[in-house]
């Protein structure tokens, strides 16, 4: 019964992150269809509704002309926790929950920003004490679930459905639903996954960028041989290294084998592209592609970045996020010397038929869930919040400027920033992103995955040693859910 | 006779008693403050031990001894239980005597010594935070301490891999905890060497030792009972140790440096898991506890004077 | 040679031998322990990029003192204040609190001492982690959430059964005679503790305040767990203005930290005296 459902859930997850709109099928086909409608509505009078919050007269809300549903108007106190506790996302946030609060001013919003490290300790003290707060920041994924599961997180389907939201690209939606129900709404930005180059040290190799992995291999040779490291890799926290293996799997085979070890239903991680992908990244740390004690460098600390910066180092495959720090850390040095290619495609498996166009990374970036125990009103302020003014343009203009691509259909074409500019193309090109495994796996086999590779670029197991912790695990969280 | 007799047994029956109501009013705050700080979080912890409970449902399921019989069994637990130990043990003979030396030093040399007192303290005052930062960068094998200076004798490009590979890292982290906590034990010690009674270093120096003499033979084997409060205090904090390892290994790279704490806090926290996370911790309790009791009935010094 | 003049020098020379080797192994901690603070300040005072790219272990160059003006602009004294007012109560609390739980546990006979006494080791052993959300539904349930008031309670609990464990045994040195000698003169065991034990621990409280006060100022788990207004927040959670879920301006944590350490490196140069003086000043007295 219970396996039923988790299987449910693989295929509703797995399907909807298709980003090919997938119209009014199967899964998440009704939230679909309501988006089709109002969104579209909401992108198109986006002009409209900036001139709207500009000139505010009288009592215009910024939500007027819009299907959204009727607030309260008795007093009501909203608490809400975001981990933006940093600029520049901690002046874009409050401003949104500020321009809120004006519109409605007997709704009070308790704006609460945790610190991102201990953010998932705070949330399970807090809703095990029964002080869930009523809406919250998460990623998405297994722990999306499981708040979902222990009802920490509402249903929105309904409120979805009905009343106006932003035009959310579809993969969002989909990353913000759990068992064909929508949970959350993303107000975060997408993040894909690419590789950062340093496009002076290529011309002065004169080196192209690669577009197969073969001519990958051969870049990295000569830049072995010009004394520079290929890869500027700080693989302590695990998921960094990750991304080399989630994407060598994804060239090797597409979605297919990584779906088939989730449900361990015939599939493993054991199977042929989770070994190549091991294999091959085995063979690039004896080959020294990554730099010396790659397990020992934290990108926390900004260990990847260094190597980039101090010109030891030529590429770096990162998160889209890594644009906005490097732009941060010095704007004039990452324009003259940083560029974006997509990840090389595996040309022997591309001739057998494998797409190779599955990317990494996520649709949804941050999500609110809202925990509004049963109270209609609350949970209907809450989600014009989280669409109306979270997600409003002057909150994604804001975005924009921090190099942050809203979740939102339409700003992909906005972005100005070369290198974003490539990521996000990338992005909408996939026929697949694939989130991040280690969010879209259990906890538990996400714990497992991380140590795996870490034994995996440290050459402490290979590729079939950590191919079976991993199904080892995967089938006791599947055995667990039961 | 009879009569004397009962006069002293009743004095020494309302001495008794003076001294229970004396003890009582003493230790009432603590009594009060631990039964509400740790008496009921114990409680609850090998309560929750019994059920399989992500941590935050409405619903758990009792499952027995479950949980434990699993940790019986937790090659991760009895591994990371065996690396706490490792940790133990050369927190004991790396700290504490280093600790003593320091002392020593700052006791002989007198005041003229104060500024290392100072500048040697300084690691204590550091928090973990800062402390995992600066040793991530000194232990860095891309322009760290340890790497550029093999690089510079060995006069090309070296890297000293302390942190990234399996057994070397639980040995570079307990290094650097020697590093933050030996000031401590030196302050420790320099209260100790305080507490002795000036007579008995009088009656020394009147006897025609030195300095040097007093401290070897009669100061030093009067820290006893500091010693042993030392070695359990190294002891416990080893056993239970979280901070720096979170802060700088998080446990990794392939669990090399997972400790009962860490592991304990990925259960609970990361993984939904507190039912067994707190089976963890429970027997972390256990195991803890028995250790520091065997410890005070095995290391037997003498405490009276 | 060496060996040679080890064996002519008698007596005297010999040990200073020794002393010349302590003093180089002195200066060898010296700097070991040095070296990384001074990074830590050094590199407050350079930009994030510069840091990176130069390398850390780099003169500032150029010196860079925005750090130090935004972590001041951005209400650093507000946090430290709060800091200084919760750990001063709380650690006021808790040395009179484990001084009178030490010295029955250290100088008198009744029953249970031991069992007691095995009861405070057991509570140092116990994680801090699972006292946590017991601990928050406590705060809550007594409405001291989100006050200052809320750190006081765990601060002072999670110092006393190693404080107190500490006291018994600097309260076992003080000799027996001393306290006899008062009773005679008719004192009881009150003003016993008051005239005679608490003087006499000194050392052993100031070793405790340093211990205890350092790990308060740097105490992130509780405060983080039960205070959430960035108006009532301590100094270790001032970091986390800096630090994002993908962002993090390493110099500028660094400023922070420096400038929470320097309080606590005045307070220790100007009661480190206190360590060692404290028996003979109370005898003397006495």
């Amino acid at each position: 019964m219970k396996m039923k459902k988790v299987m449910a859930v693989a295929l509703s997850l797995s399907m909807a992150m298709s980003l090919v709109a997938c119209g009014g099928n199967a899964g998440s086909g009704s939230s679909d269809a309501g988006s089709s409608d109002s969104g579209s509505a909401d992108a198109g009078s986006s002009d409209a509704g900036s001139s709207d919050a500009g000139s505010e007269s009288g009592g215009a809300k910024q939500t007027d002309g819009k299907n959204v549903p009727e607030l309260t108007t008795d007093d009501m106190t909203i608490t809400l926790w975001d981990i933006a506790t940093e600029e520049p996302n901690k002046s874009t946030q409050e401003a949104a929950v500020a321009r809120f609060m004006k519109d409605y001013p007997n709704i009070h919003v308790e704006q609460i920003h945790q610190q991102n490290d201990n953010y998932k300790q705070q949330l399970v003290v807090a809703m095990s004490s029964g002080k869930c707060p009523d809406m919250y920041i998460s990623w998405g994924g297994g722990p999306m679930a499981e708040y979902y599961k222990s009802g920490f997180a509402d249903d929105i389907t309904d409120l979805f459905n009905k009343y106006d939201h932003p035009d959310f690209i579809d993969a969002a939606v989909a990353q913000g639903t759990y068992d064909g129900k929508v949970i959350g709404i993303p107000f975060g930005s997408l993040s894909g996954c690419d590789v950062f180059y340093n496009k002076t040290i290529f011309a002065e190799n004169g080196l192209e960028v690669p577009e197969t992995l073969d001519e990958l291999e051969a870049v990295c040779e000569k830049l072995k041989a010009a004394g520079i490291t290929p890869f500027a890799l700080a693989n302590a926290p695990k998921w960094t290294g990750s991304m080399y293996y989630m994407y060598l799997v994804a060239r090797h085979s597409g979605n297919e084998e990584f779906d088939a070890a989730y449900t361990q239903d015939g599939g493993s991680f054991t199977s042929e592209a989770f070994l190549f992908a091991s294999d091959k990244i085995q063979d690039w740390v004896k080959k020294g592609y990554f730099p010396d004690g790659v397990n020992s460098l934290s990108p926390d600390d900004g260990q990847d970045k260094q190597l980039l910066y101090d010109g030891s180092a030529a590429m770096m495959l990162h998160g889209s996020w890594m644009a906005g720090s490097m732009a941060a850390d010095s704007q004039e040095w990452y324009d003259e010397n940083i560029d974006v290619f997509r990840w090389p495609e595996d040309a022997e498996a591309k001739a057998k038929g494998v797409p190779q166009d599955v990317e990494i990374g996520t649709a949804i970036g941050n999500a609110f869930n809202f925990c509004s125990k049963g109270d209609q009103a609350k949970l209907e302020a809450m989600y014009v919040l989280a669409t109306q003014y979270f997600n409003d343009d002057q909150y994604n203009k804001e975005q924009m400027e921090h190099l942050n691509t809203p979740s939102i259909k339409g700003y992909d074409a906005q972005v100005t920033d070369p290198c974003m500019k490539k990521i996000t193309e990338v992005f909408f090109n996939a026929s697949n992103v694939q989130l991040w495994y280690d969010q879209y796996l259990p906890a538990s086999v996400t714990e497992v995955h991380k140590e795996s590779m870490s034994a995996l670029f440290g050459l402490e197991k290979d590729g079939k040693q950590i191919g079976e912790d991993q199904d080892k695990a995967m089938q006791e969280a599947i055995a667990d859910s039961k | 006779m009879a009569t004397k007799n009962d006069n002293f047994s009743s004095l020494a029956n309302i001495r008794k008693k003076r001294i229970r109501l004396a003890a009582t009013v003493f230790l009432l705050p603590t009594f009060l403050l631990i039964a509400v700080y740790f008496i009921y979080p114990v409680i609850d912890t090998f309560v929750i031990s019994t059920y399989k409970w992500n941590g935050i449902s409405a619903d758990r399921t009792f499952v027995g001894i479950q949980n434990w019989v699993t940790l019986l069994h937790d090659k991760l637990f009895w591994s990371a239980f065996g690396r706490n130990v490792i940790i133990m043990v050369f927190s004991i003979i790396l700290q504490i005597p280093l600790g003593l030396f320091l002392a020593t030093f700052l006791e002989q040399g007198g005041k003229k010594y104060n500024f290392l007192k100072v500048i040697w303290f300084l690691p204590y005052l550091m928090s973990s935070v800062a402390i995992a930062f600066l040793f991530t960068y000194a232990l860095a094998t891309n322009g760290g301490i340890f790497s550029s200076l093999a690089s510079l004798f060995a006069g090309k490009k070296v890297t000293v891999d302390l942190l990234g590979r399996s057994p070397h890292a639980l040995f570079t982290v307990i290094g650097v905890m020697a590093w933050q906590y030996t000031p401590f034990y030196m302050v420790y010690f320099l209260a100790g060497y305080g507490n002795i009674d000036p007579a008995v270093y009088e009656a020394a120096i009147l006897d025609g030792a030195t300095r040097r003499q007093y401290t070897r033979y009669i100061a030093i084997p009067l820290l006893g009972p500091i010693f042993k409060t030392a070695c359990t205090m190294s002891l416990i904090g080893s056993l239970k140790y979280f901070d720096l390892i979170w802060n700088m290994t998080q446990g990794g790279p392939v669990n090399s440096t997972e400790l009962m704490a860490t592991y304990m806090y990925k259960l609970s926290f990361q993984q939904f898991n507190m039912g067994y996370g707190s089976c963890v911790a429970a027997g972390m309790f256990i195991l803890i506890t028995v250790i520091a009791l065997l410890f005070q009935k095995v290391f037997v010094v003498k405490e009276d004077y | 040679m060496r060996d040679k003049k080890a064996k002519q020098a008698k007596g005297p020379k010999k040990t200073s031998v020794a002393w010349t080797i302590a003093i180089i192994l002195a200066l060898f901690w010296m700097i070991l322990t040095l070296v990384p603070f001074v990074f830590m300040i050094l590199n407050s005072f350079r930009k994030q990029f510069d840091m990176l790219q130069q390398g850390v272990f780099h003169l500032p160059d150029p010196w860079y003192f925005k750090n130090y003006t935004d972590v001041i602009s951005n209400g650093f004294f507000g946090y430290f204040l709060r800091s200084i007012i919760v750990v001063a109560v709380s650690l006021v609390l808790m040395l009179i609190i484990s001084a009178f739980a030490a010295y029955p546990l250290s100088r008198m006979n009744f029953k249970f001492r031991e069992l007691i006494y095995a009861g405070v080791v057991a509570m140092m052993s116990v994680p801090m982690h699972v006292t946590l959300i017991p601990i928050f539904k406590l705060t809550t349930d007594l409405g001291m959430y989100d006050s200052l008031k809320a750190l006081i309670g765990p601060y002072v609990a999670f110092a006393l059964p190693m404080s107190i464990f500490v006291l018994v045994a600097f309260m076992k040195t003080i000799p027996r005679e001393l306290e006899e000698a008062a009773e005679i003169d008719g004192c009881n065991r009150f003003r016993n503790f008051f005239t005679i034990i608490l003087p006499l621990s000194k050392p052993g409280l100031a070793t405790l305040a340093i211990y205890n006060g350092v790990a308060m100022w740097n105490e992130f788990a509780f405060a983080n767990t039960l205070i959430q207004s960035p108006s009532k927040k301590t100094l270790p959670l001032a970091l986390g203005q800096f630090k994002g879920e993908h962002a993090l301006d390493i110099p500028i944590i660094l400023s922070v930290l420096t400038l929470s350490v320097l309080p606590m490196i005045i307070l220790f140069i100007v009661f480190q005296d206190k360590l060692v003086k404290g028996m003979m000043a109370g005898a003397v007295k006495g």
